[in-house]
């Protein structure tokens, strides 16, 4: 029986492992591996340059600018999406009449790709005849030709609106699922005792949404490490690397400087700001399963 | 009682005879405008598409047309790079989705239904991938499936979706697995069924909500993708819709209403999988959220 288990066991975890393995694993200790080389990417032969590249970080002030794109972006695209979605989570909860088609209205443009995401906001950031200098002119009366994504002021946060509009149905069904699982005579409970619907959102709801806060915010985080397509498409980084992020840093030293050694340093960077930002985050995660049990 | 009043006005504690409450009216107003602004892109671009390029020249992007024009989505239709790109697309989304949902499903089965020593690290390991920012992996994958000569083919594509896929099915399996009783396994195999009769039969009959809610995720996140495409194809013939679309856009410049009608014939599949999947999906999210 023992035996037999062991057998079915390897028969079982062989193709996911090695796949797995070969294709995520070994990839990302190679990465580890290339960052100490001057590898262009192509040629066969390559030389160890020890810590020269993640020393060239220091000097490279297009890195810093990246890193602190990198920082704002994770934080609007956390913040932003979460807090959108839980604000519509909870007016859908309240039983508003054809509740089920918000719903739907919120979630659908997360099924849209990054691609037509991008195009789309393209068009509405567009200075002659995009909406939004449309209707601001209709509003102030004055027409407006702010060119926003071309605007080194305006590109990273335009890029981030567009993000969160995408990525908050996501966050507003995962509340709205975490709603459902609070038990009916607690909040009648809280109604006896007299609160008003804001100590009842603030103390009651809220607390109890943890779980579906964690979910949303790990979501966050995963995807916004990944959010690469959109600023591809928007802005390209530009203008003037306004919104350069470390993931597009790395494609354009990589694949279009051919500093490929170089561009793994940075992708191991990357790397561990992943890897830091979701351990920081399941500590915390920790003590909170602790509180609430 | 009066349950539909989760937004009550602060203060308002509940009075026994309240004349009027204005705030589900006010709720539901507020509602229609967010949904309103969130729908508007949308309907931006499904407007232009019905338009002459002539009437969007003239200002008219973000009015409704006074007639149905459908010329672009028949250019964009009788386009044989459209019909090339979403061919190929279908060539990866289809194989790499059920490839990661079934390699998922075989070590989501061991983690939850057969544990062992150091299977618990395993299984954490495996869950990290999805952490792993892509371009941490990005350059090692282009060198290894550059010497095997595979570049601009479709398969990188493939095997690097079905990889990536496997953390989160895996998750979602063995988590789904879990709930599945142990005694419908261990009587299967008193009967002398195997492990694999056990999971053919017992466990994924009764995991048809996972499965349906992995297609979705799966499906979507592999047809929308942007960047292995980009990443691993570079002649035309071999490119994903995503990347097409770049293309085209930069082909179709000013005709805004074809860019519209083709963004929109690229998010139908996606579309409709919503459309259809919707309550599974969330179905599966309330699994996700509930259950940490």
């Amino acid at each position: 029986m023992q035996r037999e288990n062991t057998f079915w066991r390897i028969v079982f975890l062989a193709l996911p492992l090695s796949v797995f393995a070969v294709l995520v694993i070994w990839p990302l200790a190679s990465s580890f591996f290339y960052s100490f080389t001057n590898w262009n990417g192509f040629s066969s032969d390559y030389d160890f340059v020890g810590f020269r590249n993640f020393a060239k970080i220091y000097t490279d002030k297009l890195f810093l600018n990246a890193i602190i794109n990198t920082a704002v972006w994770m934080v609007a695209a956390i913040v932003l999406p979460t807090l959108l979605g839980l604000g519509l989570a909870l007016l859908i909860d309240s039983h508003v009449p054809g509740g089920q088609v918000f719903k739907s209205i919120f979630y659908l443009p997360i099924c849209l790709s990054a691609v037509v995401v991008g195009q789309i906001w393209i068009w509405i950031y567009q200075p002659d005849w995009g909406l939004l200098n449309t209707a601001i002119g209709f509003v102030t009366g004055e027409p407006l030709n702010y060119a926003w994504l071309a605007k080194p002021n305006t590109a990273l946060g335009s890029v981030i609106v567009a993000w969160s509009w995408q990525q908050t149905g996501l966050s507003m069904v995962i509340y709205l699922a975490g709603l459902t699982a609070i038990p009916e005579d607690l909040l009648e409970a809280c109604d006896l005792e007299g609160a008003s619907a804001w100590q009842r959102i603030r103390f009651v709801v809220v607390p109890l949404l943890t779980p579906a806060t964690v979910v949303v915010i790990a979501l966050s985080v995963i995807n916004s490490l990944k959010g690469f397509d959109i600023l591809f498409i928007m802005t390209g980084g530009g203008p003037f690397n306004s919104s350069d992020t470390l993931a597009m840093h790395m494609y354009n030293e990589s694949f279009k400087k051919y500093l490929t050694g170089y561009g793994s340093a940075i992708s191991v960077v990357l790397f561990l700001i992943a890897i830091t930002v979701i351990g920081i985050y399941f500590r915390q995660l920790k003590k909170v399963d602790e509180i609430y049990g | 009682m009066d349950e539909a009043n989760a937004m009550d006005l602060p203060g308002h504690g509940r009075p026994v005879a309240q004349p009027f409450n204005p705030w589900p009216a006010v709720i539901l107003i507020a509602m229609i405008c967010l949904a309103f602004l969130f729908l508007a892109p949308t309907i931006g671009v499904l407007l232009s598409s019905i338009k002459t390029t002539r009437e969007i020249a003239l200002g008219e992007l973000w009015t409704v047309p006074a007639a149905l024009y459908l010329g672009n989505y028949v250019e964009v239709l009788s386009n044989p790079a459209v019909h090339r790109y979403l061919v190929n697309t279908l060539l990866v989304t289809v194989p790499a989705t059920a490839a990661s949902i079934g390699l998922g499903t075989l070590a989501g089965y061991v983690f939850a239904k057969m544990p062992f020593r150091g299977g618990n690290l395993l299984f954490l390991v495996i869950v990290s991938g999805m952490f792993f920012p892509p371009q941490a992996i990005l350059i090692p994958l282009f060198r290894l499936f550059n010497v095997v000569g595979l570049i601009d083919t479709l398969w990188p594509i493939i095997l690097v979706h079905t990889a990536l896929g496997i953390p989160i099915c895996t998750l979602l399996m063995r988590n789904f697995f879990a709930t599945v009783p142990n005694a419908l396994r261990e009587s299967a195999i008193l009967e002398g069924a195997n492990e694999w009769q056990v999971l053919t039969r017992v466990a994924l009959p009764l995991s048809l909500p996972a499965l349906a809610v992995l297609a979705t995720l799966q499906f979507t996140w592999i047809w929308n993708d942007f960047l292995w495409p980009l990443i691993f194809t570079q002649s035309d013939e071999k490119r994903t819709i995503m990347i097409g679309l770049v293309n085209l856009s930069g082909q179709y410049s000013v005709a805004y209403g074809v860019q519209g009608a083709l963004s929109l014939v690229a998010s139908l599949p996606t579309l409709f999988v919503f459309l259809f999947f919707q309550r599974y999906f969330i179905k599966g999210m309330t699994m996700g959220a509930v259950k940490g």
